[in-house]
């Protein structure tokens, strides 16, 4: 009898694995290229950890530690490559993969020292378009395709703000294309080296990469030009659209709560284009506990993620603590205080927040 | 009936004898050749030992020393950093502070009024595990007010603390009169928790009392007088906050009768000093005016003189300078270009570098006055800056103008020595004769230095003072201008290898059970480790070495025996190196270069005596490779602990350290792959040691010339398989040995106890037989004693003077004047057994009872003694002789062995019918039996054992009667005692060999299977091999098996006093006796062994043995 229920439970529940489209498997063990399936049910969770000085230094300690504090595995686990580092993160996408955790690089076409608000340099997105760097982003591909495992890439990200050097802001900004209507200079530069980009990639064969479109939540200036539709370069070029939410961040700000810093955004996002999942590819706030409470505001927002928006497929906090020009400290990390650290633990327990991704075969 | 004599003078028909005298001969020579072979074979043997193996070891491996050079580069300190220049930080730092006061409207707070310290406060702060700390504390605690040792972290904004603390300082503080001041930091392994302190400033007042609480616990128990608090990277903006939270603790400690004192490091952007409520509430601030280049910065100056000062007067300007304690660093760091961090170290090793580096001599001074230098240790440049007893009195004069409260000492035990001299300086101190002396001499002390990084150490034990000559410059600063560097003993580590890579090593196989699955795994994994063999397996199991070394993997040498080489003298510690390397030399074809120490756990050594090992293997020319990842697998903590402690330790190591041998490996097994599969996704490569020594395999495992050594191996390899196999043999022979005593012990017990006494009467006359030979001072007693026996059946007194030459015969005539019931038959000198038989062929009555000379009787003992033999089985009885002259320790001894004897054996042996002697001194017998048995033969020595295994085979009972006791005589020095057993022993052996076909014959049952073979295994070869195995045991002490030993000696020695105990108990003698079997073993141990080893060598050479009885001495008193 116990042997019969046994069978039974077996061939039930390997006809239940044949009916789904996801194959929870782990990526260097397929047949054909993997990548990142978008789940029916759940969100996955994820994160940038602080690893120290550069933003491009993973470590399995550094993620083992995280995961520890928070008490769960990360389906995503956030990193940076710099163009001008001009090399391919091979090491650190590794140590992500073979953790079992799904990468997402910023690829972020900008020069040492990598500071904000100094406007384009050598990486330019006219030089990008030019073809002067084809040859490294060539190679980066050519690597990416070795690396084989399956991997996330938010090319410029943030382009609607004016910080960074490849913002729409800084490549004509609102200035009309001639005979054009709605089309501005700025947006559609970054949609020319977007294309370019992705374009050469893919030629590479790197199919294992699946591009993200990633905005901030609120264009920089909020204005028609600089929204994200403006700057989308068309489905064929984009898998996920991403989007980064931050409350406040700095001393100075204001404090906002989280949910009008996610719906209107979203409802804008889901406009951009209808079919594609959504995540968001960062989001965190400071600990300022004259100004506002970091715990509601992570506990809010992980309930809402999780339950108002659902189109977004994944959430990934960005946990760093750093020190600003006046010597203060902006403190992102989710355990800034104790109280932010249980409201993030308790919110992310939830199993609708998936800690560990899923994969499928590429088409 | 009348025995039939035997012809005196046929002295060649004895048991052993040898007519043709060649027996002899011919042994002696097979055994000297044998002999001379053995030597020859041990000599060779011994000397392949002490080969030292010729090993080219890369020279760039061995010398490190002469790799380091130095670098002459402009003194980076003296730089002056861009920011610095235009303004600098602590000019910002006060002008932020006046702005902000000014801003509240705030006045500057009222200076408090503070008792002043009537003595200049000197902290020291201290560093756990630093051997170098606590010597240094102990050496100078006369000048130390105060003490700040590491102690406590803020692990979470609860409050939470983690207490790691030297619980040897209250006690040494409290002698010395020094507070304890505890540190409290924020710092959690390298990580700084800002938000710990942040939360805790933040939080309600409940979690931070739970905080006071905490700390206040920690100081209660450290018997602190307070609490220093070094909280940094905290976020000013804070400040507020953080500032009332510092005040309720500094409340909370007041409270407690204890102190808060508040570090101050410049440029971190929270300075507690800004806050008017921590200006208040604390007792101290302590400056830390010093690391103004940090370890992750580029080189530059810890500590210049501008940027001391410009510190001292901004942090001082606007308070009390009695709140204020001045840090002073004297310190140093290393800057290795190219990588992120550099390592601190202390003024010795600073020395160490420039003198190996042989820098050229240099004068700090102007403007910085911060001295440094560049090097090269061949792969990487290096800098180092330092701190030393000039800059340090330049700040303490600085400090002392101020009227700073006192100074803190970073950090006991990395301080150039000379401070110490620099403190009771008088302030107009000049650069006199006294002062180039007590600063200007640089002492090389037994500090040991550390150079390079890595696991792979080699050692230089030089020594050296050197020289700096100190001048006062027109600044009125002191200078040091180096002219001469001190040397101190060195370690050399170099091995530290890539970021990105990692070692495997194994102790203390091959193992035929863990090293192939160990083996297996490497395999699948594609990885190459090393494994450090010890000898003893390594000749145990040449395949599975050979299999090590064709899957690619290296091998190290760990030694022969796996002894502690700290215990070990120096030529051990060579033989064990040797022998090992000879043995691997002829299994695997190569060399190895690697050696590591067994019980290696502690891998930094702090004293010299720990340096003499490496420093032997160093000069046999070994790399001596140590572990910085060690998960303890040895002691079986639990797969999961295991690769736990293994991803913690891999965050500082890169040589992992397990076990293949030596027990249970089970767990190492289950872990290795889940640590090869962290390692992997960690981003690790396993590389082999030589690979993260740089250089190749073929370089650490040389493969010897061709022919070289060829015969050498031979010989030592023959060696090390028969040194083996004699330790095989004798584990085997104790284990034997060991069983079947406790057997016979349980069996003779047991039979013992079912001993049951005749009960009946006998009632026949009895004829006592007494051979006497020059027993004139004793034989009347003897007489005496028969005499009075209360036997009524009819008695004859038989004395056989064996050819006295004394008053015997005329003793014994006197007797037999007066009483008819004494006889004297007289004869020349034929021996003991012919005067008996003589007797026996006079005695009139069918019952004879045998009486030595010089054994007295008691009234009862000839009716105890006699009462067996209503049984008409019974050939004979043996009596109960007990030692009657207990005047010495020698003679106490054999009571108790003649209590154990009788008591236990004889009643034993009875049960079962196998008592193998009835004794001569006290016996009886059956004519008609004696008779039927041949009488008594002349050609043994021990013709009572001889009659007893007669009567045996006549099928007669052989009985024992307890109560039939005669009081003998025992001899009273060793030397009549060794005579004595001598004659035994051959007697024994006579007999044994004569009746030989008894042993193990089915007819006789118990004594051809138990009696006979004990005494064969137990009163001659185990007797005869014990010396041997006690100097084999003596000579295996140094190699660590002596545990291994301990339990079966432990046995041996609870038997024996089992034994004493119980026979005592049986006799009813006091049990406080049997103590004496202990000390007994050590005199009769070696004293039977000889007699033996004689009796046989006599036996063998065919030579008869004279009657050589005790000197007698009348000592045995008469009793009634």
């Amino acid at each position: 009898m116990r042997q019969f229920v046994l069978g039974l439970v077996l061939v039930l529940g390997g006809s239940f694995a044949g009916c789904r489209k996801e194959v929870a498997a782990a990526p260097n063990e397929r047949q054909q290229p993997l990548i990142l399936a978008v789940p029916t049910n759940g969100k996955y969770t994820g994160a940038f950890i602080d690893f120290g000085d550069t933003e491009d230094n993973v470590t399995l300690d550094g993620i083992e530690d995280f995961e520890t504090m928070v008490g769960k595995h990360q389906a995503i686990i956030a990193s940076s490559s710099y163009w001008g580092e001009q090399r391919f993160p091979t090491r650190n996408l590794e140590i992500i993969s073979r953790h079992g955790s799904m990468p997402l690089v910023f690829w972020s076409p900008w020069d040492k020292p990598y500071l904000q608000n100094r406007g384009p340099d050598r990486f330019s997105l006219r030089e990008i378009i030019k073809g002067t760097w084809d040859t490294y982003i060539d190679r980066w591909a050519d690597s990416a395709r070795a690396f084989g495992k399956p991997m996330l890439v938010s090319f410029a990200n943030e382009m609607n703000g004016e910080w960074f050097p490849w913002s729409g802001w800084f490549y004509g900004a609102n200035k009309p294309v001639p005979g054009q209507p709605n089309e501005w200079q700025g947006p559609e530069t970054f949609k020319k080296a977007y294309r370019h980009v992705v374009d050469r990639v893919r030629a590479r064969g790197a199919k294992n990469i699946q591009w993200v479109f990633h905005t901030n939540n609120y264009a920089e200036p909020n204005e028609t030009w600089n929204y994200p539709a403006a700057y989308y370069p068309g489905s064929n070029y984009v898998d996920w659209l991403g989007m980064s939410i931050y409350g406040q961040q700095v001393g100075g700000d204001d404090w906002s709560p989280v949910e009008p810093l996610i719906t209107w955004p979203y409802d804008q996002m889901c406009a951009v284009d209808p079919t594609k999942p959504i995540m968001v590819a960062e989001w965190g706030v400071g600990e300022f506990p004259r100004h506002g409470d970091k715990a509601k505001f992570i506990s809010e927002g992980l309930q809402l993620l999780r339950t108002q928006y659902p189109r977004i497929k994944a959430a990934v906090y960005w946990s760093e603590r750093w020190q600003n020009d006046d010597n203060t400290y902006s403190n992102l990390r989710v355990n800034s205080s104790v109280e932010a650290l249980a409201a993030y633990k308790k919110g992310i327990a939830n199993p609708a927040w998936l800690g560990r991704p899923l994969f499928k075969p590429q088409k | 009936m009348r025995p039939k004599m035997s012809d005196s003078s046929d002295r060649t028909s004895f048991v052993f004898s040898d007519p043709s005298g060649r027996r002899w001969p011919r042994l002696r020579r097979i055994l000297l050749l044998a002999l001379a072979l053995a030597f020859v074979g041990v000599v060779l043997f011994a000397r392949t030992l002490f080969v030292t193996p010729q090993m080219r070891l890369p020279l760039n491996l061995r010398h490190l020393k002469g790799q380091l050079k130095s670098l002459q580069k402009a003194n980076p300190a003296a730089a002056p950093k861009p920011v610095q220049a235009r303004v600098p930080l602590w000019e910002k730092f006060l002008a932020a502070r006046r702005a902000s006061r000014k801003a509240t409207a705030t006045p500057p707070p009222p200076l408090v009024v503070r008792k002043a310290g009537t003595r200049e406060v000197h902290l020291a702060f201290y560093r756990n595990g630093d051997p170098y700390s606590y010597a240094s504390l102990e050496q100078h605690a006369s000048q130390i007010t105060h003490l700040c040792p590491e102690w406590m972290s803020v692990v979470n904004g609860m409050g939470d603390l983690q207490i790691d603390a030297d619980n040897r300082l209250p006690k040494l503080t409290a002698a010395h009169g020094i507070a304890l001041m505890p540190l409290l930091t924020n710092l959690l392994g390298d990580t700084w928790q800002p938000e710990a302190i942040e939360n805790l400033a933040n939080a309600d007042s409940a979690r931070q009392q739970h905080f006071f609480q905490n700390v206040l616990g920690a100081l209660r128990n450290a018997r602190a007088a307070g609490v220093v608090i070094d909280w940094q990277d905290v976020d000013p903006a804070y400040l507020d906050r953080i500032g009332d939270f510092v005040g309720h603790f500094a409340d909370a400690l007041h409270r407690d009768g204890r102190e808060l004192w508040v570090c101050v490091n410049p440029g971190e952007p929270l300075a507690l000093s800004d806050s008017d409520k921590v200006v208040e509430k604390a007792d101290r601030f302590v400056a830390l005016l010093y690391d103004e280049t940090s370890e992750d910065e580029t080189p530059g100056a810890l500590s210049s003189r501008p940027w001391f000062e410009g510190w001292l007067d901004s942090l001082l300007a606007d308070g009390d300078p009695d709140q204020w304690i001045i840090g002073l660093g004297s310190y140093g760091y290393d800057w290795t270009k190219g990588q992120p961090k550099a390592d601190q170290i202390s003024f010795a090793e600073a020395m160490s570098r420039a003198s190996y580096a042989e820098v050229p001599g240099f004068a700090a001074g102007a403007p910085d006055y911060n001295p440094t230098f560049s090097y090269d240790d061949g792969d990487d440049e290096h800098t180092v800056s330092f701190l030393d007893a000039t800059t340090f009195l330049n700040e303490l004069r600085s400090a002392r103008r101020k009227k700073a409260g006192g100074i803190a000492i970073f950090r006991l035990g990395l301080e150039d020595s000379a401070i110490w001299d620099a403190i009771p300086l008088p302030p107009n101190a000049r650069p006199d004769a006294r002062m180039q002396s007590e600063l200007g001499i640089l002492k090389g002390t037994d500090t040991i230095a550390d150079i390079g990084d890595g696991e792979v150490v080699s050692v230089d034990e030089s020594r050296a003072d050197g020289l700096r000559a100190i001048g006062l410059d027109a600044s009125g600063n002191f200078t040091a201008t180096y002219k001469q560097f001190p040397e101190f003993p060195t370690l050399y580590h170099q091995g530290g290898g890539k970021p990105h890579e990692v070692s495997l090593t194994f102790d203390d196989g091959p193992d035929p059970k863990w090293t192939p699955k160990i083996l297996d795994i490497l395999k699948a994994a594609n990885v190459k480790a090393a494994f450090f063999l010890v000898g003893v397996n390594a000749e145990r199991y040449p395949n599975l070495v050979r299999r090590i070394v064709a899957q690619g993997h290296e091998i190290g040498n760990h030694t022969y025996y796996h002894p502690n080489l700290g215990a070990c003298w120096p030529e051990h510690i060579r033989l064990e190196l040797n022998a090992t390397q000879l043995l691997l030399e002829t299994i695997t074809g190569r060399s190895t270069t690697l050696f590591r120490p067994p019980y290696g756990s502690d891998t930094s050594p702090s004293g010299l005596n720990e340096l003499i090992p490496l420093k032997i293997a160093q000069d046999l020319n070994y790399l001596v490779i140590l572990e910085n990842i060690d998960p303890q697998d040895w002691a079986r903590p639990g797969t999961d602990v295991i690769v736990s402690r293994v991803k913690q330790e891999r965050r500082d190591g890169n040589i992992i350290l397990l076990h293949d041998g030596g027990g249970d490996r089970s767990q190492t097994v289950a872990a290795l792959p889940r640590i090869l599969d962290y390692l992997a996704t960690r981003g690790d490569t396993v590389v082999p040691l030589s690979t993260l020594m740089g250089t190749t395999r073929d370089a650490v495992m040389p493969l010897p010339q061709a022919g070289e050594h060829a015969m050498v191996r031979i010989v030592s390899g023959t060696g090390f398989r028969v040194l083996r196999d004699i330790e095989e043999l004798l584990w085997a022979f104790m284990i034997v040995a060991t069983a079947l005593t406790v057997l016979r012990t349980l069996l003779v017990v047991w039979l013992a106890t079912r001993f049951r006494r005749r009960a009946n009467d006998f009632a026949e006359p009895v004829s006592v037989l007494i051979a006497a030979f020059n027993e004139g001072k004793v034989i009347a007693a003897t007489l005496r004693s028969v005499l009075a026996s209360d036997y009524g059946a009819g008695l004859e007194v038989v004395v056989i003077d064996d050819g006295s030459t004394d008053n015997t015969a005329t003793e014994v005539e006197g007797f037999a004047c007066n009483d008819e019931r004494v006889r004297l038959l007289r004869q020349t000198n034929f021996g003991k057994a012919a005067a008996l038989s003589r007797g026996l062929a006079a005695a009139r009555h069918d019952i004879v009872a045998f009486l030595d000379a010089d054994t007295h009787v008691q009234p009862d003992t000839l009716r105890h003694l006699t009462r067996p033999f209503a049984d008409t089985r019974v050939g004979a009885v043996s009596g109960h002789a007990k030692v009657g002259n207990l005047r010495s320790f020698l003679a106490r001894c054999q009571s108790l062995e003649y209590i154990c004897g009788f008591n236990l054996d004889r009643r034993a042996y009875t049960r079962w019918n196998c008592v193998t002697v009835v004794p001569g001194a006290i016996s009886a017998a059956r004519k008609e039996a004696v008779a039927e048995a041949g009488w008594l033969s002349l050609d043994t020595l021990a013709e009572d054992t001889d009659l007893t295994l007669s009567l045996h085979r006549k099928s007669y009972r052989v009985e024992y009667a307890p109560e039939a006791i005669a009081w003998t005589e025992a001899p009273e020095t060793v030397r009549a005692l060794a005579r004595q057993r001598f004659r035994w022993a051959y007697g024994t052996m006579q007999c044994l060999w004569k009746h030989r076909d008894l042993t193990f014959n089915w007819h006789y049952r118990a004594l051809g299977w138990f009696s006979l073979p004990s005494v064969w295994l137990f009163q001659i070869i185990l007797v005869a091999i014990s010396p041997l195995v006690d100097f084999l045991l003596l000579v295996s002490l140094p190699f660590g098996i002596w545990g291994a030993v301990l339990p079966f000696v432990v046995i041996f020695l609870a038997i024996d006093l089992f034994i004493a105990v119980l026979a005592c108990l049986l006799e009813g003698e006091p049990v406080i006796g049997a103590w004496r079997i202990l000390p007994m073993r050590l005199i009769y141990r070696p004293l039977l062994s000889y007699v033996i080893w004689k009796a046989s060598f006599r036996a063998l050479k065919g030579v008869w043995v004279s009657w050589a009885k005790i000197e007698r001495t009348a000592s045995v008193p008469a009793r009634t």
